[in-house]
């Protein structure tokens, strides 16, 4: 079976990082893309170094509309067709709506939702009809649960959730398989986990950890799963979320709400 | 060549000649593995060695003529302002190493904050330069090949040690940015001749080997790590002191090695043969969870903890290549490096 190659966003750092080391461990050559300086050079040169795999590394940010159209025509060049795509690129904000300013809301927006609508656009052009495809796009719990402080991020994530959900639908017939990964909280960068640290009970239950999240993803992809949900906890939460009747749920809400206030 | 040689050698210029004898060097971490020998072997350079302790009546402290005992702790910025007094160079090897501590903040405090008061002290007192010790923990678990300085870490941060140790490496690049002196130096799993505590892993298997109390080899043995012979690291600390470049950082490592090849070596160095068993790793992850719930409901201190399971998948590879290239850093071979620790364990 010739290699298979897999496009992955948001490469250099945190799920991403952990995305590219579980493809690379499993024998995919790779397409990693990052924002320019955020050490993808090293990343891309030590996988090279360490398995047996193609390894392309494109530096660039994928708020730039002339991104997307300029990965495909890199690989196009090279002859290198893509199996797998995991729209991981996305920006997070733990923050009252006031307290960012509209730039960031709208390089927000774009990159977790007009990124992955328009390379999952472009990634199925160039899909090889003949043999499987995977898209993978990374949502979150917080597409599900109304959380305050991540309003923008939520509703980004709920448009992913409605896109995936709705593509799975249009590409039943086809050899295209499309996965929601709706992870809890990762330990990505280790500043955070000092915060995550303080974190009892049960918010500590649902914060996993980045390489176990992307090989239960990677895994449950290749199955074909519709959702993935990682850890027991959260898919319990899930569960919960489908039982609770509507008034329980706002109440669970405003008394975090409440926390969140006094903090 | 020995101390006594050198001592006598250069005593008829010793005053006002001889530079070593006025250096004043602040060491924190006295009492550690590395700390203590690396005491001693500045002191039997002539070197006026300040021993920050915060017990200075701990029985690993060497006593020793120019190892002069101050009482301070590296949260207390005064007391370190005191014991920084005069000092030109500071070597911090202070942290906390241990697997598991009952008060979780306990790593951040030592590490990070008291890495950061170290540093302000040492700048505060214009110190010329410091020799940080950190650990290979900062990339952890490693690939196919061994890891140099400049490649990635692969997983996260589950183990407070190792978070608390990369976070301390990040106030040190704030320093050096803003001019301080500062070289890091990251050993791998330290072995040799010195006390078995808690944070010294290596020598709590051998000891344990010798007394017939450790019979297990972790998975199927095959699992690959780093040991660094703590004369070794001792000798690449003065280097660094000597040569390092501000800002960088240097493995001190030595040979790779698998469980098996360990335990074959040990066998060998101590004439005592026991047949090991070998435990699954699912088996030792189970096992480690139950260890953690033992914890978590008596306080108890655990023996195992599943991040460390976890650990048993991965090689912990890494190259000394640059520590080699720049300070001329040495790798004693591991079966003599693991003879002299044998040979001293069994006498201890």
């Amino acid at each position: 079976m010739p290699q298979l190659t897999a496009i992955v966003t948001g490469a250099s750092e945190g799920l991403g990082k952990s995305f590219a080391i579980e493809l690379a461990r499993r024998n995919y050559n790779l397409v990693l893309i990052s924002l320019p300086g955020s050490g993808l050079p090293q990343l891309a040169s030590y996988l090279r170094k360490n398995f047996n795999i193609r390894v392309d590394e494109i530096e660039t940010d994928l708020t730039n509309a002339e991104s997307y159209p300029g990965i495909f025509n890199h690989l196009g060049l090279k002859s290198i067709t893509a199996h797998m795509l995991i729209n991981n690129a996305g920006l997070g904000n733990w923050s009252w709506f006031e307290d960012k300013g509209t730039a960031f809301y709208k390089k927000q927006i774009e990159l977790n939702v007009i990124t992955p609508v328009l390379l999952t656009r472009l990634f199925l052009e160039q899909a090889n009809t003949d043999t499987t495809s995977y898209i993978l796009n990374v949502g979150s719990l917080g597409g599900l649960f109304v959380v305050p402080k991540k309003q923008v991020y939520g509703a980004t994530k709920s448009f992913i959730r409605y896109f995936t959900k709705c593509l799975q639908l249009e590409l039943s017939g086809s050899k295209v398989r499309i996965s929601l990964l709706s992870p809890g909280g990762i330990n990505t960068k280790p500043e955070l986990l000092v915060m995550n640290n303080r974190l009892k009970g049960l918010s500590k239950a649902t914060i996993m950890e980045a390489e176990d999240v992307a090989r239960i993803a990677i895994d449950g992809l290749l199955k074909g799963k519709k959702e993935i949900i990682p850890g027991l906890m959260n898919r319990f939460l899930v569960v919960l979320n489908g039982l609770l009747p509507a008034f329980a749920k706002e109440a669970i809400i405003r008394s975090r709400l409440k926390l969140i206030l006094k903090s | 060549m020995s101390y006594k040689n050198l001592w006598y050698g250069h005593r008829g210029t010793h005053y006002g000649y001889c530079i070593s004898c006025m250096t004043k060097i602040l060491i924190t971490g006295a009492t550690g593995f590395i700390g203590r020998e690396l005491s001693l072997a500045l002191a039997n350079k002539g070197y006026r060695v300040m021993a920050l302790c915060r017990n200075t009546a701990h029985p690993y402290l060497i006593k020793h003529k120019n190892i002069e005992p101050v009482t301070g702790d590296i949260l207390y910025p005064d007391t370190l302002k005191q014991a920084i007094k005069g000092c030109t160079q500071v070597y911090h090897t202070a942290a906390l190493a241990k697997m598991w501590s009952r008060n979780p903040d306990a790593f951040y405090d030592a590490n990070v904050t008291g890495t950061r008061n170290v540093l302000a002290a040492a700048a505060d007192a214009g110190v010329q330069k410091i020799v940080y010790t950190s650990t290979c923990g900062v990339w952890g678990p490693t690939l196919n090949f061994p890891l140099t300085e400049d490649e990635p870490r692969i997983v996260g941060f589950p183990i407070a040690y190792e978070r608390t140790k990369y976070l301390a490496e990040l106030e040190v690049q704030q320093f050096v940015a803003c001019g301080l002196d500062v070289v890091t130096v990251n050993p791998s799993r330290v072995f040799g001749e010195g006390p078995v505590t808690d944070s010294n892993t290596v020598g709590k298997m051998v000891s344990g080997y010798l007394r017939g109390k450790w019979r297990i080899i972790p998975g199927d043995g095959g699992q690959i790590s780093n040991y660094a012979y703590l004369h070794d690291v001792v000798a690449g600390h003065l280097a660094a002191m000597d040569k390092g470049i501000s800002g960088n950082r240097y493995i001190l490592g030595g040979e790779d090695i698998s469980f098996n090849q360990f335990f074959d070596t040990l066998g060998k160095a101590s004439g005592i043969k026991h047949g090991m068993l070998r435990v699954p790793q699912k088996a030792i992850k189970f096992y480690s969870r139950v260890e953690w719930l033992k914890t978590r409901l008596t306080g108890l201190p655990p023996f195992f903890l599943p991040e460390f399971a976890d650990r048993l998948n991965f090689n912990q590879k890494y190259s000394s290549q640059k520590a080699a290239d720049q300070l001329g850093y040495r790798i004693t071979p591991f079966d003599q490096a693991m003879q002299k620790t044998v040979d001293y364990l069994k006498q201890a």
